[in-house]
């Protein structure tokens, strides 16, 4: 069943987009993820203009963020406080997000700038999750007692305040910085970026596993509402035909994926997100290195 | 049959339309020896848009093909500026390198006749009427270069927005045509303007303009025009159905 998207001028089978929207709606809840990471590549790889792809992306990952915090909230999982710190940053970079991708975009280079953003951030993420992950689950069988967090030289910063419910009392830099580093991926890759602030939380801010999915989700939510606000005043890009067709297989595959999240460890969780990760950088870095099929591409002037 | 029908059928209505408007319309010299229609002045753009085609369908007073009459139809859509970038090699990787930007070129071109146009016409009038894709005006800025314009030929083509001759007019009990044009999802919105022209001796002897309006309707044309005009208004419903389409799809879907 094909439809017309009137932002990106095209039309696309309907039930494609409810199959993406429910494989990427299900890792959503089961990683506490918004998915857009992969929903972004997968829309420009069925054709969406990369513009087009990350305004939808972005707009979309607020819709199933939204279903996964309602879940993570009534169970209690959510550091309000600590998920308006890094929304604080994250508002601040991605409005400055949205600036570059519209100089980008005039530039010509969108496409590559996306790709490479992709391959060098979901890399080393995806990289670092596998490591620390595979690290946890053999330490877990030696049984070595662990230490809550590691004390690391952020925990010494100034401006220190208390985060009840992640049992921590750490300066408010750190989440402000990595909100604001997350907000700039948020808007130039489409993401919500929940794939970065999970381990962010963990490795940097030495969160509880507990409370982590559902205070990034909290992030997420705010900062893709944001970006979408942005993307489309300022790049017009946001089509809600396919943001609204995406979240109709996303909302289902997110409960189905939340329910299956709960029965997993969180070293599990990481190891597999850390994989899925880890290839989608690895086909995005592929389609940079190989020979393309089309030395020329064709696209609206700026 | 019932498709020459429904072509036959305005036809003669046409034809009796133009013989009572003849004397009117008279050229000096001559009987007006061409008469064409297009199917539909208007190609609407829905949300179930898949694309659609141009029908244009007409007669003359004298045989075609043989000795006798050949028909052209050209079909150019709104201006467009776009860009052609070629991707180069940068230590291993494809990035895009230089480009070359094209100026008001239509976004939609199709060519049809009922012989190859370079038979038809000898190389100095083809180019005059602009007759082929290999004669259309590409002024380019940017980086110089053929390959540029023959990338965007190629490319335009496969998007199926440049149609050079893919199939010929039919041509029916010698004095009827009809051409269809296939027009991709792709396609602009904006005025569209058909030349049918009859071309005796490799010259043009009749020529006759059309428009044809491709434009959005329903849910899609009210989705573009607010993302346009009103973009504060349209990114807040953006976010606001985004969040409830997820909150509904919690609360009908909740699991244990």
């Amino acid at each position: 069943m094909q439809v017309y998207l009137p932002i990106a001028e095209m039309s696309v089978d309907a039930l494609l987009l409810l199959g993406i929207g429910f494989g990427v709606g299900w890792l959503s809840g089961l990683f506490g993820v918004g998915g857009g990471f992969l929903l972004t590549p997968l829309l420009i790889l069925i054709g969406i203009p990369a513009p087009v792809a990350v305004g939808s992306g972005a707009n979309q990952t607020l819709g199933a963020s939204v279903s996964g915090l309602m879940a993570q909230w009534r169970r209690g999982n959510v550091d309000v406080r600590m998920g308006v710190v890094l929304l604080i940053g994250g508002f601040v970079g991605s409005a400055a997000g949205v600036q570059l991708f519209a100089w980008l975009r005039r530039a010509g280079q969108v496409d590559l700038a996306v790709a490479i953003f992709y391959v060098v951030v979901l890399g080393t993420v995806g990289a670092l999750m596998v490591r620390e992950s595979l690290g946890a689950i053999l330490r877990r069988r030696k049984a070595r007692p662990a230490r809550l967090h590691e004390h690391l030289w952020i925990h010494g910063l100034p401006l220190k305040m208390r985060f009840r419910k992640s049992r921590l009392y750490i300066s408010v830099i750190p989440p402000l910085a990595i909100g604001f580093a997350i907000g700039v991926l948020s808007a130039v890759m489409g993401v919500g970026g929940g794939f970065m602030l999970v381990p962010a939380m963990i490795y940097l801010l030495g969160m509880p596993t507990s409370v982590v999915i559902g205070t990034s989700l909290f992030q997420v939510v705010f900062v893709t509402a944001n970006v979408t606000f942005l993307q489309a005043v300022q790049v017009g890009s946001v089509d809600i035909v396919l943001t609204l067709l995406l979240l109709a297989g996303g909302v289902i595959g997110a409960q189905f994926g939340a329910q299956m999240g709960t029965k997993l460890r969180g070293e599990e969780t990481r190891a597999l997100l850390g994989a899925l990760v880890l290839s989608v950088a690895g086909a995005l870095l592929w389609d940079l290195l190989r020979v393309p099929a089309q030395l020329f591409v064709i696209g609206p002037a700026p | 049959m019932r498709r020459a029908l429904r072509v036959l059928l305005p036809l003669v209505l046409l034809l009796a339309g133009l013989l009572a408007a003849a004397p009117l319309k008279a050229q000096p010299g001559a009987t007006p020896s061409l008469a064409a229609e297009l199917s539909t002045r208007r190609i609407e753009v829905t949300t179930a848009f898949t694309g659609g085609e141009i029908l244009v369908f007409g007669a003359t007073d004298r045989l075609i093909g043989g000795d006798g009459d050949e028909i052209v139809v050209l079909v150019t859509g709104p201006p467009t500026s776009l860009v052609v970038r070629q991707k180069i090699d940068v230590l291993g990787f494809w990035i895009n390198g230089p480009s070359a930007r094209f100026n008001g070129i239509p976004s939609y071109w199709a060519l049809a006749a009922t012989q190859p146009v370079e038979l038809m016409f000898g190389p100095t009038e083809r180019t005059d009427l602009r007759l082929g894709l290999d004669l259309l005006q590409l002024p380019q800025i940017g980086s110089t270069g053929p390959q540029f314009r023959r990338a965007l030929r190629e490319l335009k083509q496969r998007q199926g927005l440049w149609v050079d001759q893919t199939r010929p007019i039919d041509v029916s009990g010698g004095r009827l045509f009809h051409a269809r044009l296939p027009v991709p999802s792709t396609v602009a919105t904006g005025v569209y303007r058909v030349q049918i022209m009859l071309a005796r001796e490799g010259r043009v002897v009749a020529r006759q303009e059309l428009s044809l309006q491709v434009e959005r309707v329903g849910t899609a044309a009210s989705i573009a025009y607010v993302a346009r005009d009103l973009p504060v208004l349209y990114a807040l419903s953006a976010i606001l159905l985004a969040a409830f389409a997820g909150w509904l799809g919690s609360v009908l879907f909740r699991r244990g």
